[in-house]
């Protein structure tokens, strides 16, 4: 996560943060009036979604205990002083162990999202299944039926 | 058939690739809609669109196939009009619109800027400068874990504490990038993170940028900074009260 695709260009959407881009795609962006939107119902939950609740006593009580685990010795030392070490420590694969309620859920989306491309980067959550593997002249034949 | 609609584009734009699929399953071919000196990026519009993963990234796709060429003005995702001639008849009505505001981010990308914490970084960072802090973690620890109270009580803190650097963070990093960007235009809160800033910056410029990006990263450890760029200028179509004065990409920002 600490490295990111920063540099890469067009044409590649499929690699890139597309929850981090999500947003701007369905929020921003020109608009105009003789034009309809089609209907963003499943997405406004998405977007509820991440909004997680920082003060809650659940949340109160995690970071309590996360505090108790902190090796306070080497806090001192370890932040803000020494960037090296934390970026090590971050990149080492203590990510699991770092992501909580301040970012646990945007990237359990993100990840989801990334999950879901990986494993079959076309296919469609929702309902009403087509066959995949149908020619696309046989699907196009459809298309035009409809 | 109603027509999907990608952006806006000045006709001289050169032609992208031919079998440039847009949305829908199968993807609709992209054809341009010409009027006068600028063209609109189409397909026909599928029906039921729905904003599906696959969709969202082929509007995007098109959108950057489309921004590598020349400006563009990207239209916000969903966008469709009954007809072609609907969406001519746009073009035409609000040209000098829109031939203004490709002018204005000709040569400009969107760089979107979003942080979060590091979640034992920042503990680390926020018990190191407050020692009260500290000193209640350490009593609790010696109390075996602490009451509930007192764990609700150090929790409250703690919670209150990384929020206030949340807040200090999130103005650090804008001020830090701010001046290696044309204009900036800060996105929505929420606490899925504590940065969500889109910057607008020459093509050209980009290597500054990302440079300063780095310099953020490494001064800021305990943020995790998520760079997503360049992208078509999704915040910048419109200068609109989004956008703190000044700092709009108008003409005045645009270098001719």
């Amino acid at each position: 996560m600490t490295v990111v695709p920063a540099q890469q260009t067009g044409g590649g959407g499929g690699s890139s943060g597309l929850y981090d881009v999500l947003e701007l795609v369905l929020d921003r962006g020109l608009v105009i009036d003789a034009f309809v939107r089609v209907s963003l119902v499943g997405i406004e939950i998405l977007k509820i979604d991440i909004r997680v609740v920082v003060a809650s006593v659940d949340t109160y009580l995690r970071f309590a205990e996360a505090c108790n685990r902190l090796d306070l010795e080497s806090g001192p030392n370890k932040s803000p002083g020494l960037p090296d070490v934390v970026g090590q420590v971050t990149e080492s694969g203590a990510r699991g162990k770092s992501k909580g309620a301040l970012s646990g859920a945007a990237e359990t989306i993100s990840d989801a999202f990334r999950q879901a491309r990986d494993e079959g980067g076309e296919q469609e959550t929702e309902s009403r299944p087509r066959p995949r593997k149908k020619t696309a002249a046989a699907r196009r034949r459809e298309e035009e039926q409809e | 058939m109603s027509t999907y609609v990608y952006g806006i584009t000045a006709k001289s734009h050169p032609a992208f690739s031919e079998d440039l699929g847009g949305v829908g399953d199968p993807p609709r071919p992209v054809r341009i809609l010409e009027q006068g000196e600028l063209a609109a990026v189409v397909s026909d519009a599928p029906e039921g669109l729905r904003p599906k993963r696959r969709d969202l990234l082929a509007h995007q796709t098109v959108l950057a196939e489309a921004g590598a060429a020349g400006p563009v003005l990207p239209m916000r995702f969903g966008s469709v009009a009954p007809d072609d001639d609907t969406v001519t008849g746009v073009l035409a009505e609000r040209a000098d619109h829109y031939k203004e505001r490709l002018r204005a981010l000709e040569g400009k990308v969107e760089y979107n800027v979003k942080a979060v914490h590091q979640e034992e970084a920042v503990l680390h960072r926020v018990m190191s400068e407050n020692p009260e802090i500290r000193a209640l973690t350490e009593a609790n620890r010696q109390a075996g874990g602490g009451s509930y109270e007192q764990r609700l009580q150090l929790g409250e803190m703690v919670v209150a504490a990384v929020k206030a650097r949340e807040a200090e963070d999130a103005v650090e990093v804008q001020r830090a990038l701010e001046p290696v960007a044309a204009a900036v235009s800060v996105g929505p809160e929420s606490t899925g993170w504590l940065v969500n800033v889109s910057f607008l910056v020459d093509r050209d410029a980009a290597e500054p940028f990302l440079t300063e990006v780095e310099n953020v990263r490494k001064s800021h450890p305990h943020i995790e900074l998520r760079v997503n760029g360049p992208l078509p200028p999704y915040s910048f179509v419109e200068p609109g009260p989004a956008e703190p004065a000044g700092s709009t990409a108008g003409p005045d920002a645009a270098q001719e």
